[in-house]
């Protein structure tokens, strides 16, 4: 063999070495099994055990309860949390299912994932869960487990693949000195008001979370709420209801976007955007996830005093989120630990009273000294309390009429190649 | 007993070479032949998340007649070769104006000092300076040049995708600057010196003498950005739009559906941008070959 020759050969081998390496690296035995009917035994397993969990980390206030309240109550149980801060969710399952296609049935990185929706329903998908657990979890018995939005994450069954922590309600938040409360009586007046002062309004393009139910808001208006509620229930929107509300609502949104933030001509890529828009005055008003995130927001002078939020007459949208737990994590017994004090009713308190987050367990079920204190939290003028958010909640579609209102929004709207 | 062995055994001078390399080819064989090869397999339809693996060729067909895909090749090209002009032209003029005003070593310095600043932190600061509601927008705004913010044309989430451009231009045009004044030489000003010497005007010399010095490298200079700002990511997904977005964006984009079977599509836009990117080294390597042999 002549010189270069032997310097690819070598190339070469080394190569199909290392591919060989990361094809076959972490083995194929199993995870080690949990058996979650045996509590004790579980706790006993999550000693020592160090949980990385994988969250959303854009929101500071629930960044601090996570690393105090929550680190706390673990590490009594001998249980270390190390939070790992993500932007998109979608990163934390592409972890995953990247270990997973290297064949690391065990030992993987990613112990729990805050997760729900479209992200969970690839994660089912892909059949990368553990499942089966979260009804023997002891604080289960505070959540019910029978409720349609805690028994079906955006249509797709949970069945005990994740377990429920918190909810999230969709509200409109504005600036109270740019528009009356007429402006935001209803999606019609929201518009209207849009045309009289240009360019104060967007949302996220989607496939963002926040800017995909901010399109599915303009749709349910144009449905009305009966319609939407009983296509949750019977399994999904006939394609024909679909296409013609669906044109109906895009219509509409063609005509007025012109009116939007740049003129409609292009959207923010994210939620964090949009916001920041509104704390720099740029826009008056953006529809939210995290409507309990605002009084502190304008307590630090992030958002105007002004800042108030509501519900548009067509109602809200709401959903529960939910900690899962891959099938391959190395610390799964710590995570599930984690999963239950997620669930003690003290620390779904502690949340709400630091972040204006909904609790998900049932408050009729809890200690009512402790229910009392949940209706007693003030979260300052600009926040609704939950029975005003949540009096008209609306309930989230399945994942692929989801998936297919952004695909249609994205070709026909922020394309505009009708 | 060691030191005996040590003495005894020495590599030939081959295997020396490659023990030598081993690291280097270890992360070159892993991290990109493995995952070059993993985006090629799954393109062509190797699933083993969803457990259906079909070779096909559907994903590139899907790709190359998609209207998204061409506009957002337009983009790209657009921003690239503006940006690698600009940084090129920019980047010349500033390491002849060093040259010429002295003070070459503090400026180099400070050139370097850009270089370090990674660009995720350039596209954040570009957007704090062109944005609407950002420096520029409100000195206008302050100086009464416009009646309200959202008078002055938008520079960021643009559709020509300037934003962009101001971006990479900023950050590369020290970098070819740095090429360029490494270049310019004792023995450029020499050869300006005789060409003066035998009645050479002051553009002559630029003309016939400096840029022909100055070509070859500045040339494989912008070779590299123009690899470099083709392939490039947190740039236009911080300061460009969802829609025209470039390939990197856009392929991301499609890596993230939450519907897996749009894999392919993603890994086949990556595998195009790995071919754009490598026709550009190739380029690079025949402007570098054909800069040494002048040179010698």
């Amino acid at each position: 063999m002549t010189r270069p020759a032997r310097a690819i050969a070598a190339t070469a081998a080394l190569t199909a070495t290392a591919l060989l390496a990361t094809a076959c690296g972490g083995g194929q035995e199993e995870a080690v099994a949990v058996d979650t009917s045996d509590w004790d035994a579980v706790l006993a397993q999550a000693e020592g055990q160090s949980v990385d969990w994988y969250m959303y980390g854009g929101d500071q206030r629930l960044n601090d309860f996570v690393n105090g309240e929550v680190a706390d109550r673990l590490a009594e149980l001998g249980v270390t949390l190390n939070q790992v801060k993500i932007t998109d969710t979608a990163e934390a399952v592409n972890k995953v299912l990247g270990e997973q296609q290297a064949g690391r049935t065990s030992g993987g990185s990613v112990d729990a994932i805050w997760v729900n929706g479209e992200n969970f329903a690839t994660g089912v998908q892909a059949d990368l869960w553990a499942c089966g657990w979260t009804a023997d979890l002891p604080n289960a018995r505070y959540v019910d487990l029978d409720d349609p939005a805690v028994a079906t994450d955006f249509g797709v069954p949970v069945q005990g693949c994740e377990a429920a922590w918190q909810q999230a309600s969709s509200a409109l938040v504005y600036d109270s000195a740019v528009l009356d409360e007429a402006d935001v009586e209803s999606v019609e007046s929201l518009l209207e008001w849009a045309a009289t002062d240009p360019g104060r309004f967007t949302h996220p393009a989607p496939p963002d979370f926040t800017g995909s139910m901010a399109v599915r808001t303009f749709l349910y208006d144009t449905l009305g709420a009966d319609a939407v509620t009983a296509a949750a229930e019977g399994g999904g929107l006939a394609d024909e209801d679909y296409e013609q509300a669906r044109d109906e609502t895009f219509a509409r949104l063609l005509d007025a976007s012109d009116d939007f933030w740049r003129g409609g001509e292009t959207y923010p890529v994210s939620q964090e955007e949009v916001e920041k828009l509104y704390a720099d005055g740029e826009i008056s008003a953006f529809l939210t996830y995290g409507p309990g995130a605002v009084g502190s927001l304008v307590e630090d002078g992030v958002f105007p005093e002004s800042t108030r939020t509501t519900v548009l007459s067509v109602g809200n949208i709401s959903n529960v989120s939910f900690v899962g737990v891959p099938a391959n994590a190395e610390d799964r017994a710590g995570a599930m630990v984690l999963a239950d004090v997620l669930q003690d009713p003290e620390v779904q308190l502690g949340l709400y009273e630091a972040t204006g987050i909904f609790p998900v367990v049932d408050l009729d079920t809890v200690d009512p000294a402790l229910a009392e204190r949940f209706a007693a939290v003030d979260a300052g003028p600009s926040v609704l309390s939950p029975e005003e958010l949540t009096a008209d909640a609306l309930p989230e579609l399945d994942s692929a009429t989801l998936a297919r209102i952004e695909d249609d929004w994205r070709a026909q709207v922020l394309r505009g190649t009708g | 007993m060691s030191r005996v062995r040590a003495t005894t055994w020495r590599p030939g001078p081959r295997l020396r070479v490659v023990l030598l390399l081993t690291p280097a080819l270890l992360v070159v064989g892993v991290f990109v032949v493995g995952g070059v090869l993993q985006a090629v397999l799954q393109s062509l339809g190797f699933a083993p998340v969803v457990g259906e693996s079909q070779w096909t060729l559907d994903a590139y067909r899907r790709v190359v007649t998609d209207p998204v895909v061409h506009d957002s090749l337009l983009l790209t090209a657009r921003v690239s070769v503006i940006s690698t002009a600009l940084a090129a032209v920019l980047g010349t003029a500033l390491a002849l104006l060093v040259r010429r005003l002295g003070g070459r070593r503090r400026l180099a310095a400070l050139f370097h000092g850009t270089l370090a600043v990674p660009h995720l932190v350039g596209a954040l600061a570009i957007g704090l300076l062109l944005s609407p509601s950002g420096l520029l927008s409100r000195a206008a705004y302050r100086l009464g040049l416009v009646d309200s913010v959202q008078d002055v044309p938008a520079l960021t989430q643009d559709a020509f995708g300037w934003g962009i451009i101001a971006e990479y231009t900023w950050k590369e045009t020290p970098f070819v600057a740095v090429v360029a004044l490494a270049a310019l030489s004792r023995r450029v000003s020499d050869l300006e010196d005789v060409a003066s010497t035998l009645g050479a005007t002051r553009w002559q010399r630029l003309r016939e003498v400096t840029l022909p010095v100055l070509a070859p490298p500045v040339a494989a200079a912008s070779v590299l950005v123009l690899a470099f700002v083709t392939a490039s990511y947190e740039v236009p997904r911080l300061l460009g739009r969802p829609y025209p977005a470039t390939l990197s964006v856009e392929a991301f984009q499609r890596y993230r559906d939450i519907d897996l079977t749009s894999r392919p599509e993603a890994m086949a836009l990556a595998v195009v941008i790995a071919l754009l990117t490598t026709l550009a080294a190739l380029a690079y390597l025949r402007l570098v070959g054909g800069l040494t042999r002048r040179s010698l």
